[in-house]
């Protein structure tokens, strides 16, 4: 609707505006020191919406970004209120194809990288895991990208994806594998007809044949004694998981993440997160638009060339 | 590079020196840079920056971007300096300068690219030089605006096998030196330094300009280089490369530049580089937007320009 458009366009001016108020600054390095997800200048405006719906949506407890940053810092209901806040941000975040430039970065520079090493030794197999799958978007999405893959560079490689929740009906919906236009968004058209068959509704479901390259599973990343049996990856992914843990659990569970890699494997965040005071084992590598954390070679301790 | 190959250089980069284009403001600019700045008069600067009236508006676009700091929309030169600083306003002028100096030659390869990657590199390196409290953020700057003069001296020196070593390169996804090396045998490393040389530019920047590629070759002494190597870097990887997307991945604390960085600026091994790396996504569009304000009518995406 023209109308709702206009709503939102200039709502969303306002919260640009509303973005120069220095409390936002305030609660941004909050969110940062609480949960590792940053929102530089260009992306304020959309911390600013999350707070509003969360003002929106606070029962008169706070009316203005003063009063949301006292009741984010200083009251007994912070915890509850930080974490609220977080699916605020993080909502509407999952779609398939989230992000280009990390699919660019394996196809272009990674995924040559490592297959050029594994070949070496003769293994022909890459281990794959979305750690924090939810509801199967960045599973399915590395499924198609790696048949792409194969069809090229991987040719006659073998690759197998464990997607991994917490949450149980987040694990049924992934497995069902069906999604509707907004999930698809950046789903190109190609990708469609190959992966997909239509179900009821205008809905798409993802075809068995990509479905057989994932595992999915229910596993809770606190869990010490399932975490170890996670060995052998050479790719991890955890985006936008680790801003609900605290520093504690979040060094505990990197430090799994980090074992469970083979030499050389990489481990990718979320675009806003970073490692910072986390973990400083894994080397940040810098690529065209996205940075990667990358586990040292075994006989150097240093970085693949990349 | 060979004595022949040098002085076949050096020849192109003298009649650079005499393009018609080159502003009558630049020379005067040039030795005032290398004036200490406790000495420089505010009138001289005004003088110098009013006096070419193009040169004059795009000084006050270029002073008006939020990327320079200002505290309020400035109308006049005057203002400019007293709000922003001499050194700064000195940094802009050369930036508008350059751009004069060179848009009447023909380009072989996107000027719009050069632009963008020396404004984003100087901006660039002028917050990392904050952020790791560098003592002058400004030198730190004109370092990072100056340290791919040799590209512009190559583009104008050498237009037909340029356009051919940056189509090759953007093909490849490498970097430009690397291609340059192996088609012209010299890097704009080398070109740069000849034309900073015959300019007298300040030794730090000189020094800059000459090693940004290799930093083991820079004197010990110069933070500088290392710093400028890290901002272009980071420049180059994330959208405010040379035009084109260089396929690679690269692990700055295990670049030898990091380690001699360090050892001058402390501040450094405590730095956050992905959240650095997250701030300076928002530097992108910003600087596009000033380039394209500020040069646009000269800019032609890979075309050769023609005003005489």
């Amino acid at each position: 609707m023209p109308g709702e458009v206009l709503k939102t366009a200039v709502l969303e001016i306002n919260e640009k505006e509303e973005g120069q108020d220095p409390v936002y600054l305030k609660i941004r390095d909050l969110v940062y020191q609480t949960c590792g997800i940053y929102h530089s200048e260009e992306k304020l405006y959309l911390l600013v919406a999350a707070c509003k719906r969360r003002m929106a949506d606070s029962g008169g407890r706070a009316n203005t970004g003063r009063e949301y940053m006292e009741l984010l810092a200083n009251t007994t209901r912070r915890e509850v209120e930080i974490r609220a806040l977080l699916n605020e941000i993080t909502i509407g975040e999952t779609c398939l194809f989230r992000s280009q430039a990390q699919l660019n970065a394996l196809h272009n520079v990674i995924l040559p990288e490592l297959a050029a090493e594994r070949s070496k030794i003769g293994l022909k197999k890459l281990k794959i895991w979305s750690a924090g799958c939810s509801t199967g978007e960045e599973p399915y999405t590395l499924a198609m990208f790696l048949m792409e893959e194969k069809e090229k560079l991987l040719k006659d490689w073998a690759f197998e994806i464990q997607a991994t929740d917490l949450n149980d009906r987040s694990v049924e919906t992934a497995r069902a594998g069906i999604y509707g236009d907004y999930a698809l968004r950046n789903t190109p058209e190609l990708y469609k007809r190959k992966y997909f068959t239509p179900d009821e509704g205008g809905k798409l479901k993802v075809r068995d044949e990509l479905k057989s390259h994932i595992l999915f599973t229910r596993l809770n990343l606190n869990d010490d004694s399932r975490m170890v049996f996670m060995k052998g990856m050479d790719l991890i992914f955890c985006c936008n998981v680790l801003i609900y843990f605290d520093m504690t659990s979040k060094r505990r569970v990197v430090q799994h993440f980090y074992a469970n890699l083979l030499p050389n494997g990489c481990f990718f965040l979320g675009q806003a997160e970073s490692l910072f005071q986390v973990n400083d084992q894994f080397r940040l590598v810098h690529l065209p638009g996205t940075t990667v954390y990358r586990k040292p070679g075994a006989e150097t301790g240093k970085v693949g060339k990349l | 590079m060979t004595i022949g190959l040098r002085d076949g250089l050096k020849k192109r980069v003298e009649r650079l020196r005499s393009l018609p284009s080159s502003p009558a403001v630049l020379q005067p600019l040039l030795d005032l840079l290398r004036s200490p700045s406790d000495q420089i008069d505010l009138k001289k600067v005004v003088q110098l920056v009013s006096y070419d009236k193009s040169i004059a508006a795009q000084c006050l676009r270029i002073a008006n971007s939020p990327l320079y700091g200002r505290a309020r929309e400035t109308e006049s030169i005057h203002a400019a300096v007293l709000s922003l600083g001499i050194q700064r306003v000195e940094d802009i002028l050369l930036t508008c300068c350059l751009h004069k100096f060179s848009s009447g030659a023909k380009w072989a390869t996107d000027s719009g690219a050069f632009w963008r990657h020396s404004l984003g590199c100087a901006v660039v390196c002028r917050e990392l030089a904050e952020r790791i409290r560098y003592p002058d953020p400004d030198k730190a700057y004109l370092a990072g605006l100056l340290h791919d003069l040799g590209i512009l001296v190559n583009s104008l020196a050498y237009p037909e096998e340029y356009g051919k070593v940056l189509a090759v390169a953007t093909e490849k996804g490498i970097p430009l030196a690397e291609q340059e090396m192996h088609e012209l045998g010299f890097t704009h490393c080398e070109s740069g330094s000849i034309l900073g040389n015959m300019w007298q530019l300040p030794r730090a920047v000189n020094e800059v300009i000459a090693h940004h590629h290799d930093v083991s070759k820079a004197p010990g002494d110069n933070p500088l280089v290392a710093l400028v190597h890290v901002g272009d870097m980071l420049c180059r990887l994330r959208g405010l490369g040379y035009g084109y997307e260089e396929w690679r991945g690269v692990d700055l604390a295990a670049d030898p530049a990091w380690g001699d960085l360090s050892k001058l600026c402390p501040q450094l091994s405590k730095m956050d580089m992905a959240r650095f790396t997250m701030d300076l996504d928002a530097f992108v569009p910003r600087v596009q937007a000033l380039v394209e304000a500020v040069f646009a009518p000269n800019l032609k995406h890979g075309e050769v320009e023609q005003h005489h």
